[in-house]
């Protein structure tokens, strides 16, 4: 069978493929009309779409975990720490910026191991996916301007996150797929993804992606 | 009523003209719904949701392209992500019950061409499959399709021919002679 006698039979076939029913017009127009007089009804708080909840919760996880570890940082408000106390309140300033970062790494682990699968597939990240890189991006600028960036470790990975989060969220601004390609060999080159998952301490994230990709 | 003044009078908020927009294009909507959806009930939530998001975001609307072109990009939009976010919810059932030991019954070869295409088309890529419904099953030119799904001409062509190579070698085993 030749080119042009099999897209004629997929042709053929793909007539039937999930063919619809009669469209039920009036049951969906009720529904239509029901939820646009709830939505009207219903009290709104502009602006929170549930990408902005996310970035807010994640932003006050990230100031929660800086503040703690400012306010029991040695010597701030306080008079002289004795040795003692000093080597308890760095070990709790430890722990803040530990949960701080974790919360944050875990993130951008789930952001990236999905930005690297929509990108196998061909897929567009869509304007929540884009809204929650931006998110990130400033906790990691939030995070480079804490002590957490005192880490040796931390502070280079945030600076390359930095880097491909800003590109990321900058995507909307171009359709070409060769954008999302230069961000992933980024990715690769400077083993982002490997270094934030050696980085996440075990059992801290919600939902490990590794293994996925 | 030509379209410009039907969106002035949507945008004024006379139910009559949100109506009358509603049934000049929902036909094609539900139908591109159900063809990627494939049950009823999955193209109904996203028709309807179109409309919502159509009615409540036609201010955007800069009338560049044609209302049915901004429509239908509204549409394939609210269905290929419901369809992710069905796609993950199904996987983890999937994973669930076969760990439990409770899934069906493995389903042997179908011979039948129309059959075997179905399963063909169900596992191509999500845009694949968006665009291999929306050109050869319901008859979208691909300047339509670019524009819904936000890519290049070139981009829709390319994305047929890959999906119709995958269907072909899908459907190899099924007449071998179709593979050269």
């Amino acid at each position: 069978m030749n080119d042009d006698r099999f897209e004629t039979q997929i042709r053929e076939a793909a007539r039937d493929y999930h063919r619809p029913p009669e469209t039920p017009r009036e049951e969906m127009w009720a529904a239509i009309d029901a939820e646009r007089r709830r939505r009207r009804s219903a009290p709104r708080i502009p602006g929170l779409s549930p990408a902005w909840r996310w970035g807010i919760g994640m932003a006050a996880v990230l100031v929660l975990g800086i503040a703690i570890g400012r306010w029991i940082r040695p010597g701030v408000g306080g008079g002289p720490a004795t040795p003692s106390a000093s080597a308890a309140s760095r070990s709790r300033v430890d722990v803040a910026y530990h949960l701080a970062a974790a919360q944050y790494l875990s993130r951008t682990e789930i952001l990236l191991a999905g930005f690297r699968a929509d990108a196998r597939t061909g897929d567009r990240p869509d304007a929540q996916f884009l809204a929650q890189a931006r998110d990130l991006l400033s906790s990691t600028r939030l995070l480079l301007d804490s002590p957490a960036s005192q880490d040796p470790q931390l502070k280079p990975l945030l600076e390359d996150l930095e880097v491909v989060l800003a590109q990321i969220a900058l995507l909307p601004t171009s359709r070409d797929t060769a954008d999302v390609e230069i961000i992933n060999q980024g990715i690769d080159q400077r083993s982002v993804l490997t270094r934030l998952r050696t980085a996440i301490p075990v059992g801290s994230a919600p939902a490990r992606t590794q293994g996925v990709l | 009523m030509d379209e410009r003044e039907l969106i002035s009078r949507v945008r004024a908020g006379e139910p009559a003209a949100e109506r009358a927009l509603y049934d000049a294009h929902v036909d094609r909507v539900y139908r591109l719904a159900f063809r990627l959806a494939g049950d009823d009930e999955l193209a109904r939530d996203f028709t309807q949701e179109t409309f919502i998001r159509a009615f409540d975001r036609l201010e955007t609307f800069r009338g560049e392209a044609r209302l049915s072109t901004w429509l239908h990009a509204v549409a394939t939009t609210v269905a290929l992500n419901g369809l992710r976010k069905v796609k993950r919810f199904r996987t983890r059932e999937t994973a669930l019950e076969a760990a439990d030991g409770v899934a069906g019954s493995v389903r042997s070869a179908e011979p039948d061409l129309k059959i075997r295409l179905r399963d063909a088309i169900d596992a191509l890529p999500r845009k694949y499959k968006a665009v291999v419904v929306m050109h050869d099953v319901e008859g979208y030119t691909h300047e339509e399709i670019a524009a819904a799904l936000g890519v290049e001409v070139g981009t829709s062509k390319a994305q047929l021919s890959r999906a119709r190579a995958k269907l072909r070698a899908a459907l190899a085993d099924f007449a071998g002679e179709w593979v050269s």
